[in-house]
C-alpha cells in the first residue's frame, strides 16, 4: 500500500508541477527583465549613478551579513530541535544590550555615572557619540562588548531553554513555537522596561575609506569593515566546526536523524546545549555588530529584524546553515536595493516578495535537504 | 554465560501494549534469530532492549546489569550495538562520518576498529567520502552494520538486515553476519527471510502477537511441522 500510494502521489505531483513551475519561472524571468530595464534606463539617464548603486549593494551586503549570521543561529536551533524560535529576535536585542552596556561602561567610566552607562544611556542620560565610541577610538570597549554580547545571549538562551523549552521537549513544533512567541513578548517588554523605549545613538562617526567607482566615491567606514570581518570570520568558524569537529558532526547527525543519533550513543541533551551556546553566541554578536554598524540601538531592533531573518532562513531552506547565509545576503541586498525601483517604505515588503518568488520556483529553498550540511 | 536476558517483558507505545511476557536469552557468542509474522512485535523487542518503547513490566539485563529503562549511551557502553530496521544511516553525513559517530562515546575514533570495518566492508572504504544517503540500500545496510561494529560490541542487534536487498546480495549479507558472529560477536537478528535465518543461526524464537510461541534450535524449528506450516510458508 505504502509504495503504491507514494508512487501515485508523486505521479500527481510530477504531472501537476511543471505548469505552475514554468508559470512562476516565466513570471520571474519577466519581472527580472523589467527590473533590469528600469535599472539600466535609470543608469543611462543618470537618475542613478553607478557609485550609488555600489553604495546600495554594499549597504545590502552589510545588512545581509547581519541577517545571515543571526539566521545561522536560528537555523541551527531549528534543525536540532525542530521548532521555529520566535524569541530569537529578542535574543539579538538582549545580546546587543548586554554588549553595549559593557562598551558604555568601559568607554565612559569616570565620565558618567555607572547607572546611566549600564542602561546604555537610557533617557538620553549619556550618548555614545559623546563618549567617542568606535572601533578605532575605543577598541577595547568594542571588542569586550562583542564578547559580552555573545555571552549575554548564550546565558539568556540557556536560561530560557532550561525554564521553558526543555520541559516542552517532545511536544510538537507548534506548542514550542507558541511558547517562544510568549518568551519573545516577555523579553521585549522586559528590555523596554529596563532600558526604556527611546532610540539612542551609540557610536561617534567612524573614519572611512573612500573608493572611486566609475562616477563617484563609495564610502566604506571602519564599522562596515568590523562587521564584515566579524561576520565572515564567524561564518567560516561555524563551517569548520560543523565539518571538522566531533561536536559539529554530531550536530549534523542529530539534525539528520535524532532517534538514530540517540541509539548511536550521541549524548543528545549535551548536543542541544551546545547548539544553544553556539547559536546564542552568533545571535548576540550579530546584534552587537548590527548596532555598531548602524549606530543606533532600540529595544525592538531584534524583533524588527526577525521577520527578515525568517525570510532569509526559509529562502535558504530552513535548517540549513549555509542556506541561512545565502538567504541572508539575498534578503539584505533586496531590502537595501529595492529603493531603486520602489519607495523606501516598501523595501521590507520587497524582501518578502523576492522570498515568495524564489520559493515558487524552488519550493524547498535554495539549500534544502542539506540539513546543517 | 548469558549476555542478554529479557524476562516477562511487557512493553508498547504510549497506552498501546504490544509485548506480553516476552522471555528471551542470548548467550555469549551465540547467534539467535527472531522470526514471526509482520506486526508480531519483533522490532518492538529490539527497541525495548534499547529503552525506546514504553516499559510496562519485566526486566532487561545485559551482562548481569539491569538495563531496563537505561539510556542508550549507557547501554552502548556495556557492549551492545543496534542496527534498526529503517533509517539506520545518517544520509547527509559521509560514510566515514557515519562510522565516526558509531564511536562517539570514545574520546578518539579508534583507528583499529575503523580499519577492521573497512576490511570487512571494502565498499565502504571506496566510498568513504560519499554521502551515505546517495548509496544503494545494500551499501547503506553495510554502513549501518559497520557503524554498530565501531565499538566492537559483545552483542549486535540486527533488525531485518536483508530487507530490500537484491537476492544475490542477501546471501552476501548473511555471509557477513556469519563472519561477524565467528569473530566472537553474539547476534540477535530479526528476519523476514525466516528459512535462511533459521538455517544459519544457533537458536530461534517465533514471536506471535507480542508473545513467545516457539523456541528451539534453528534446525529443530525448520523441521517442526507446525512451524513450517504456519510461519515458513509450508
Ligand atoms: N512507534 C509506534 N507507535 C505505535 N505503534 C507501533 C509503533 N511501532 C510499531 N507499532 C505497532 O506495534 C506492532 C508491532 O510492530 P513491530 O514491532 O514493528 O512488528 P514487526 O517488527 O514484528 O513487524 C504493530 O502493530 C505496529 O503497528
Ligand atoms: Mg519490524
Amino acid at each position: 500500500m505504502g509504495i503504491a500510494e507514494t508512487y501515485s502521489r508523486s505521479r500527481q505531483f510530477v504531472d501537476r508541477r511543471p505548469l505552475t513551475h514554468s508559470l512562476a519561472a516565466a513570471a520571474g524571468v519577466g519581472l527580472v527583465l523589467y527590473l533590469l530595464w528600469v535599472l539600466v534606463s535609470q543608469l543611462v539617464t543618470g537618475q542613478l549613478q553607478i557609485h550609488e548603486l555600489g553604495e546600495l549593494m554594499w549597504d545590502g551586503l552589510m545588512r545581509g551579513l547581519v541577517i545571515g549570521l543571526a539566521g545561522v543561529g536560528l537555523s541551527m536551533t531549528y534543525s536540532i530541535l525542530n521548532f521555529a524560535n520566535f524569541s530569537h529576535g529578542d535574543y539579538i536585542s538582549a545580546g546587543a544590550f548586554s554588549g553595549w552596556a559593557t562598551t558604555y561602561l568601559i568607554a565612559g567610566l569616570g565620565r558618567a555615572d555607572i547607572g546611566s552607562l549600564l542602561l546604555v544611556g537610557a533617557g538620553g542620560s549619556v550618548f555614545g557619540g559623546a563618549l567617542g565610541i568606535g572601533i578605532s577610538t575605543t577598541p577595547l570597549a568594542v571588542v569586550l562588548g562583542v564578547v559580552v554580547a555573545g555571552i549575554g545571549a548564550v546565558a539568556l538562551s540557556l536560561f530560557v531553554d532550561r525554564t521553558v523549552f526543555k520541559p516542552l521537549r517532545g511536544e510538537d513544533g507548534i506548542t514550542l513555537l507558541i511558547a517562544s512567541i510568549g518568551v519573545a513578548f516577555a523579553l521585549r517588554y522586559l528590555m523596554q522596561f529596563v532600558f526604556g523605549s527611546d532610540v539612542r545613538g551609540t557610536t561617534s562617526q567612524p573614519p572611512a575609506y573612500s573608493f572611486y567607482v566609475v562616477d563617484g566615491w563609495v564610502r566604506v567606514n571602519y564599522h562596515d569593515m568590523t562587521l564584515f570581518v566579524v561576520a565572515i570570520g564567524l561564518m567560516v568558524g561555524v563551517h569548520l566546526l560543523l565539518q571538522r569537529s566531533k561536536l559539529g558532526k554530531a550536530m549534523r547527525a542529530m539534525s539528520d536523524n535524532g532517534d538514530l543519533a540517540r541509539i548511536t550513543g550521541i549524548p543528545t541533551e549535551g548536543v542541544v546545549r551546545w547548539t544553544w551556546i553556539i547559536g546564542g553566541a552568533l545571535t548576540g554578536i550579530s546584534g552587537y555588530i548590527f548596532v555598531l554598524w548602524k549606530g543606533t540601538l532600540a529595544f525592538d531592533d531584534g524583533w524588527l529584524l526577525l521577520l527578515l531573518i525568517f525570510a532569509a532562513v526559509i529562502l535558504g531552506g530552513i535548517g540549513s546553515v549555509y542556506g541561512a547565509i545565502a538567504g541572508g545576503i539575498v534578503i539584505g541586498l533586496t531590502a537595501s536595493m529595492a529603493v531603486i525601483w520602489i519607495p523606501s517604505a516598501f523595501a521590507r515588503a520587497a524582501a518578502f516578495a523576492v522570498m515568495i518568488l524564489i520559493l515558487l520556483v524552488r519550493p524547498q529553498g535554495i539549500f534544502a535537504g542539506r540539513a546543517t550540511a | 554465560m548469558t549476555l542478554l536476558r529479557v524476562r516477562d517483558l511487557d512493553a508498547g507505545y504510549g497506552d498501546l501494549q504490544i509485548l506480553t511476557d516476552v522471555d528471551l536469552n542470548v548467550e555469549d557468542e551465540e547467534y539467535v534469530t527472531i522470526v514471526g509474522p509482520n506486526g508480531a512485535g519483533k522490532s518492538t523487542v529490539m527497541k525495548s532492549v534499547f529503552g525506546l518503547t514504553t516499559h510496562m513490566g519485566g526486566t532487561v539485563s545485559f551482562d548481569d546489569t539491569d538495563i531496563t529503562g537505561a539510556n542508550p549511551e549507557d547501554i552502548i557502553r556495556l557492549g551492545l550495538g543496534y542496527v534498526p530496521q529503517n533509517d539506520n544511516v545518517f544520509g547527509t553525513l559521509s560514510v566515514q562520518e557515519n562510522l565516526e559517530m558509531g564511536a562517539y562515546i570514545l574520546d578518539e575514533v579508534p583507528k583499529d576498529s575503523l580499519d577492521a570495518v573497512y576490511e570487512r566492508f571494502p565498499i565502504l572504504e571506496e566510498r568513504r567520502d560519499q554521502k551515505a544517503g546517495t548509496m544503494s540500500g545494500g551499501q547503506q545496510q553495510m554502513l549501518a552494520m559497520g557503524r554498530a561494529l565501531m565499538l566492537d560490541p559483545d552483542l549486535l542487534l540486527l533488525d531485518e538486515p536483508s530487507a530490500g536487498l537484491a537476492p544475490d546480495l542477501v546471501d552476501e549479507m548473511f555471509d557477513k553476519i556469519d563472519e561477524i558472529n565467528e569473530a566472537g560477536t553474539a547476534i540477535l537478528m530479526v528476519e523476514q527471510n525466516a528459512k535462511e535465518a533459521l538455517r544459519r543461526c544457533d537458536r530461534g524464537y517465533v514471536l506471535v502477537n507480542g508473545q513467545n510461541r516457539y523456541m528451539d534450535t534453528g534446525r529443530a524449528l525448520l523441521d517442526d511441522q507446525e512451524v513450517r506450516q504456519d510461519f515458513l510458508g509450508g
